[in-house]
């Protein structure tokens, strides 16, 4: 099968899984959370060089419209109620990806007393893209990560879906 | 030549505070000690001097003294890893070199736009627990949020402040983290409770430690002195 069978025949056969993968996983819009220097090369991945536009990754200033949060950078204590507040507000299907070694595991700040130690503790994480900062290329390559495991979930069937929030027990 | 300016600015300084004793000149800027109960008066004389008026606030901050003098990161060995090494932290005893010096000093950096000078102010905190210095928010209201930052920090209470609550640290933060016994790791941390809905604090579980940073000396211990350099 492929685009010679579609052209011949007019149609194409495929599971309601896959069509909704391919769809999901094609269109990630992240909500920019960008709190530190992490942010800098988020914003070097969304823009003309590495083009994050061409794998449908169009960054959303809004939790109602995104798909997935990008936590680039230092999450304070004081941040983090705000944090889950934006998580709880985006719409489910929804995917975290921690960029770099503070949202990761609190990483430069991890023995002080301000910082929470991983955005892990406050929302359940998807992908960790590690680096301080990442390279935009790692963000890119998270983001890669990211949608080839949204093509093997399964939407219809009847299971705990990945990524499910450990918080919820 | 500058230090004849700045001493002529000292000395005019002296004039228009005569209770105080004259400004001294370190690393090329005029210090300038005064008592707590004098500070808003003096201030206010500092601010609208005709001669040498100063008239921006540019920084205010504190000093903590309790471990002034006593070094946690001395060691009398040295390494030649590239680890750093894990040091006791000092005792209660070992911290407070003088109990007669007040622990905390408010520390002002004052700029005159006509005269192009900066003035720095020391002021003692007076008082144990908590520590007070009265509020210069009166005289320049620049001051404003450094008094809230210096009382958030460090826990200087600024007498006669409009609204002295906490600037940066979370909200319902207790203690003052910026003091040198408050433990770097704090004494909570943040977790998500899904029962609750919300953000949770809990008991900090790190240990609190002392990390030296890698150094190589140079031969400096009788001990060393057998040794070549290593650079």
């Amino acid at each position: 099968m492929g685009i010679d069978y579609l052209k011949q025949h007019g149609f194409m056969l495929t599971s309601v899984e896959a069509l909704a993968n391919w769809a999901r996983s094609s269109s990630m819009w992240p909500m920019s959370f960008g709190t530190a220097c992490c942010a800098v090369e988020m914003m070097h991945a969304g823009s003309s060089r590495y083009d994050l536009d061409q794998f449908g990754v169009l960054f959303r200033p809004s939790p109602r419209q995104s798909d997935v949060i990008i936590v680039a950078g230092t999450v304070c204590n004081k941040l983090a109620p705000a944090l889950r507040r934006v998580y709880d507000q985006m719409p489910e299907p929804r995917w975290v990806i921690s960029m770099g070694s503070c949202a990761n595991g609190g990483g430069y700040y991890h023995y002080a007393y301000s910082v929470l130690r991983g955005c892990d503790r406050i929302i359940p994480v998807d992908v960790y893209v590690p680096g301080c900062p990442p390279t935009a290329e790692a963000l890119l390559y998270g983001f890669l990560q990211l949608q080839n495991k949204v093509r093997y979930q399964h939407v219809l069937k009847r299971e705990a879906p990945r990524g499910k929030d450990v918080h919820d027990g | 030549m500058m230090a004849d300016v700045l001493n002529d600015y000292a000395q005019r300084i002296y004039q228009v505070c005569p209770d105080l004793k004259k400004p001294t000149i370190d690393n090329g800027i005029l210090n300038l000690n005064v008592p707590a109960d004098q500070w808003v008066d003096v201030a206010q004389t500092l601010k609208t001097d005709s001669g040498c008026p100063f008239e921006q606030l540019s920084d205010l901050c504190v000093v903590d003294y309790l471990t002034y003098g006593a070094v946690e990161w001395d060691t009398q060995t040295r390494t030649a890893e590239g680890f750093s090494r894990a040091v006791t932290p000092l005792t209660r005893a070992q911290q407070m070199p003088s109990p007669s010096t007040s622990r905390f000093q408010v520390v002002v950096h004052l700029l005159s736009l006509k005269r192009n000078v900066r003035l720095r102010v020391h002021v003692d905190a007076l008082g144990d627990e908590p520590p007070q210095v009265p509020s210069v928010t009166s005289v320049w209201p620049a001051a404003n949020w450094y008094e809230r930052e210096a009382y958030d920090l460090f826990g200087v209470v600024f007498e006669g402040h409009p609204d002295l609550r906490r600037l940066l640290t979370d909200y319902g933060f207790i203690g003052h983290p910026f003091r040198k016994d408050f433990p770097l790791v704090g004494h909570v941390e943040l977790t998500y409770d899904a029962s609750q809905g919300r953000c949770v604090y809990q008991p900090c579980e790190l240990d609190l430690r002392v990390t030296v940073p890698r150094v190589i000396r140079k031969p400096i211990m009788p001990m060393d002195t057998e040794e070549s350099d290593h650079g």
